[in-house]
């Protein structure tokens, strides 16, 4: 999955003839200053000034405002653009038209393993959370069409009545459309509203689409943002990068104020790793995985990073017995930015343990046994130890 | 028994070199097995007509790549399953035609990065039409003593160690490769390991879930009990224990659900599979669907260290209930091994080889050329030259410091002779023709006889006759008139007494100037002295007066017309190039440097 943000999202929903308010991205004060100059809607209406960047819980942190004039906006934008938040420095905000409104509703479309689920409900906003019985939806199979009449008793069900019904039936349609070709997983319009002038507008978008269908939109020229609330780090994105490059894959996230980093192979390995980690009440400084058989140049960026990580104890090179990943190869990977790391003073006091097995498996582990020699604290166990014994050993060590 | 790859499973591989690799492995399985490769047909559109080469033990099986699935269904009736290694942007056409292939009743997609979307349609499409579809993401499907499909289980050493040779009573469903292997080397080690083993893949949406295995296997006789190693995100657990609570089964279900972690960690953080997410409400985490499992009277261990140990128990129980037979070990010498490549077997010291060819100069096998034994490097490095190491390559040694420099000279005097001799022409000609630098020069090369630069082996060979059985110049000329007839290196086209030819003076002079014996050049030139007599131009050449002088410091007689092969080379390649810097155009002999002696213009009498 793949978020979008709220400027994007927004425009997906436009280009399948959904109304939004006028908005703009904005990424300097100047920028927005000029904008003002040429667009009626900056001058005339109340404005909505946002953050635009992968951020939770943006109005607690004082990131949105609303019901400003442009005076106010511009000053809300000068504020906000180069704030620091924690990781991350804010470089968009989306500044959109207040759209008068008396009624708020709700409408998103989901995929499930059978088709895709349209929901839709008459409380929008933040009432939804509270009223999530009043949510009704309609399953749309994979390959069937949506048809009106399906429409129209999902409308009424959900309590919508007369020229109301229509317009959200027609609503959902074209989200069920954008949904369907623009590869989405997940698109949540909270709060539509009925304008004044009668007409259901999106104000807000919650979009997640499919990364893997990339190939297939080449005006998806948007980036991805990170899905945890807050933005990649960089060397989170150096390794999406390296990630994007290589057969097989390596990924990393870094978790701020653990001390047992994980470097194990493999995309379901990792997570027993992590899972035996927090079992045995230790912190994690990281996620990390590498599988596919990658370069071993691969593996040394990503070990590199891992090493780098502040604070750390131990260091987990797990993972299963592999079916084709080259032990040898990507152990040697690690084991050059393990030198590198050394060199440089890292890795002092922090206990390595390695548990694999696989193609080259006896060379592999030998190469890792033999850092011994070199001065490295490492602990090296083959297949005959069960995968994540070595979490219990680290945990238990002093 | 097993379910889904079995002893009756004949496949086609979609794809290219991942799938032909794919192919390789299953072949060492077959071959663990001893039986035949169970791989007919490859589709591959780019290079149908051809055939993929794969070892199965000591042989090489040809498999045909065919362009389209109907066509390798048609020419091999027996494919029954289908494997997709091709791209993600492709990968869905492909698998639409083996799904519609009436032959095709399994289809296991091993492409990753599959659109969500794509993979649906294509589970619902194979629903429809009561096939299996197996993927996307998936590492593949081993049944133990049957058939593998993909690389699933890994390098041969792992397939025996995981005794997958023979069948056990354990099934296996994981959505992670990795784990896939772990389990069956589990079952293996604490029980009597598997029957069948299935990646469904780690996507959202697998097109074949737990559920519908677990079905097959409960209809499997062989199948005691079945591993499931799930992960959080989607409701495929929880799907399987439903089935599993629903009814009594005849099998015992184990199972794992990776992702606990998640608790403490970041909402909304992605892991290694696209599958591996917890639903926006919460709802798919690991707590929640180890509870179903438990619930629903599955064996669910606190943790996947436990769970060899809950395999061991449940094999124990099995075995007390008689529903399983003990399976006795294969002696070590009985267990199945892969033929060993010669330079396997070479390394370990089991086999003589007798070489083919021998060589006495070099070795490439370092990190850099030995010639005779010495780094090239160290010889540049220890002030040696060009004409050391045509010594050290063409007569096993070491050229003294003097010797080198006659060969230089040599080279130097013999490098070019100009564009008119037959060598340079021909090179030219070749050159105006188009024809390459190697071509030309070859060309150029065919040149070097008997009457061009080529006398230089044969002077020297019939000199040291002379010397070598003590032959006076007037015993020497009877015995080559009568023998042998003009005596080579001597004689010249153009050079004569009177105007002698400047290079044979060079480097007789040259060579006189040294302290050194040289009964070979001074037997050529009291030749000289009787032959120029007879006529101006039988003057001693400079192909004679190298080869006495080479002969004279000790250089093999077969190696000398390679003298003047080197150093005529230098010219040959320099007029190859001069002609291409010019542009020069293809060149023809103009009419009237031929005398055309051939019969004037006349009737063609009729054909008899």
């Amino acid at each position: 999955m793949a978020k979008v943000l709220e400027g994007p999202g927004m425009g997906l929903l436009r280009k399948w003839g959904i109304s939004t308010p006028n908005y703009a991205v904005v990424t300097s004060s100047d920028e927005f200053d000029q904008l003002s100059q040429v667009n009626d809607w900056l001058q005339k209406s109340k404005l909505v000034v946002k953050a635009h960047e992968a951020l939770g819980s943006r109005f607690k942190l004082g990131l949105v405002k609303v019901g400003l004039d442009l005076t106010a906006a511009k000053a809300a934008v000068r504020e906000m653009l180069g704030k620091k938040m924690e990781t991350l420095t804010i470089r968009q905000v989306i500044v959109s038209e207040a759209v008068d409104h008396k009624e708020e509703y709700y409408a998103a479309a989901k995929s499930t393993r059978d088709g895709v689920d349209l929901l839709v409900a008459t409380c929008g906003g933040i009432e939804v959370e509270s009223n999530w019985d009043k949510v009704k939806h309609v399953s749309i199979e994979t390959g069937e069409t949506l048809t009106d009449s399906a429409l129209s008793s999902l409308v009424k069900d959900a309590g919508f009545s007369g020229d109301t019904a229509a317009k959200m039936a027609e609503f959902l349609k074209k989200l069920h459309a954008c949904f369907e070709n623009e590869d989405a997983q997940y698109v949540e319009v909270n709060p539509v509203v009925l304008s004044s002038q009668g007409e259901l507008v999106a104000l807000d978008a919650v979009t997640l689409l499919d990364g893997d269908a990339k190939f297939r939109h080449k005006d998806w020229t948007f980036p991805f943002a990170a899905e945890f609330g807050r933005a990649y780090t960089k060397n989170e994105e150096e390794v999406m990068a390296v990630d994007a490059k290589v057969k097989g894959s390596v990924k990393l996230i870094e978790i701020p104020g653990g001390n047992i980093a994980m470097l194990p192979a493999g995309g379901g390995a990792s997570v027993y790793y992590s899972d035996a980690v927090v079992a045995r009440g230790g912190k994690l400084a990281n996620y990390a995985e590498y599988s596919g058989d990658p370069p071993d140049w691969a593996v040394e960026v990503l070990t590199e990073k891992v090493c780098s990580l502040p604070g750390i104890k131990h260091i987990i090179v797990g993972g299963a017995i592999a079916n084709f990943t080259d032990v040898k190869k990507t152990f040697g990977g690690i084991i050059n930015a393990f030198r590198k790391a050394k060199a440089e003073g890292k890795l002092q006091g922090v206990k390595i343990w390695v548990r694999r097995g696989g193609p080259n498996e006896l060379q592999g582990l030998a190469a890792m046994r033999a850092l011994q020699d070199e001065g490295f604290d490492i602990q090296v166990f083959d297949r005959k130890t069960p995968l994540t014994d070595i979490v219990d050993m680290a945990m238990a060590a002093k | 028994m097993s379910i889904l790859a079995t002893k009756d499973t004949h496949v086609v591989i979609q794809g290219g070199l991942a799938g032909v690799n794919a192919a390789r492995r299953m072949a060492e399985f077959r071959y663990m097995i001893k039986q035949p490769l169970n791989v007919s047909a490859f589709v591959y559109p780019p290079d149908a007509g051809k055939t993929n080469e794969i070892i199965c033990g000591t042989e090489l099986v040809m498999i045909p790549i065919y362009k389209t699935v109907a066509e390798a269904t048609a020419n091999h009736p027996e494919i029954n399953t289908s494997l997709v290694y091709i791209g993600a942007d492709r990968a869905y056409a492909g698998t639409m035609e083996a799904l519609n292939d009436s032959q095709i009743k399994t289809v296991s997609m091993i492409t990753e990065g599959v659109p969500e979307k794509d993979a649906k349609l294509l589970g619902k499409h194979a629903r429809k039409l009561g096939k299996t579809f197996n993927g996307p993401s998936s590492i593949g499907v081993v049944s133990a003593g049957e058939c593998r499909l993909g690389v699933i289980g890994g390098a041969f050493d792992n397939l025996v160690a995981c005794k997958l040779y023979r069948p056990g009573s354990f099934g296996v469903i994981t959505k992670s490769g990795g784990l896939s292997n772990e389990i069956i080397w589990i079952c293996s080690q604490f029980a009597d390991g598997i029957t069948t083993a299935i990646g469904i893949g780690g996507d959202a949406y697998p097109g074949t879930d737990y559920v519908s295995y677990l079905e097959m296997f409960e209809n499997d006789p062989q199948t005691k009990a079945v591993v499931i190693v799930g992960e959080m995100g989607g409701d495929l657990e929880e799907r399987a224990a439903e089935w599993y609570g629903a009814k009594k089964r005849r099998i015992k279900l184990l199972a794992v659900v990776s992702g606990f972690c998640q608790e403490s960690l970041p909402k909304g953080m992605k892991f290694g599979h696209a599958g591996a997410k917890e639903g926006l409400k919460g709802e798919g985490s690991a707590r929640a669907k180890s509870e179903a499992l438990k619930k629903a009277g599955a064996i669910v261990p606190e943790t996947f260290g436990a769970l060899g140990p809950a395999i061991k128990a449940t094999h124990e129980e099995l075995l007390k209930s008689g529903q399983v037979k003990p399976i006795p070990d294969l002696a070590p010498a009985d267990m199945p091994k892969l033929p060993k490549t010669v330079q396997e077997s070479m390394k370990e010291g089991e086999v003589l080889v007798t070489p083919l060819i021998r060589s006495t100069i070099s070795d490439d096998r370092g990190d850099e050329p030995l010639y005779q034994g010495y780094p090239a490097s160290e010889l540049i490095n220890n002030g040696y030259d060009i004409p050391h190491i045509i010594g050290l390559l063409w007569d096993n040694r070491l050229v003294s410091k003097q010797e080198a420099e006659i060969i230089k000279r040599i080279i130097m005097l013999s490098a070019d002779h100009g564009p008119c001799v037959s060598g340079a022409l021909t090179t030219i000609i070749a050159a105006c023709a188009g024809i390459g630098l190697s071509q030309a020069v070859a060309a150029g090369m065919i040149m070097i006889g008997p009457r061009f630069g080529g006398a230089v082996t044969d002077a020297g060979r019939w000199f040291k006759y002379a010397i070598d059985n003590k032959l006076s110049v007037d015993d020497f000329l009877v015995y080559m008139k009568k023998n042998v007839g003009p005596v080579p290196g001597i004689g010249h086209r153009v050079k004569s007494l009177k105007n002698p030819d400047k290079r044979v003076k060079e480097l007789v002079g040259y060579v006189k100037s040294l302290n050194m014996a040289t009964p070979h050049l001074d037997f050529a030139l009291e030749v000289e002295k009787i032959t120029a007599v007879k006529k101006d131009n039988l003057i001693l050449n400079v192909d004679g007066t190298m080869a006495a002088v080479l002969v004279d410091i000790g250089f093999p007689v077969d190696s000398l017309n390679g003298f003047f092969i080197l150093s005529r080379t230098i010219g040959m390649i320099g007029h190859w190039t001069d002609q291409k810097k010019q542009g020069s155009r293809l060149i023809r002999l103009f009419d009237y440097l031929v005398n055309y002696a051939s019969p004037k213009r006349r009737e063609v009498p009729p054909l008899k």
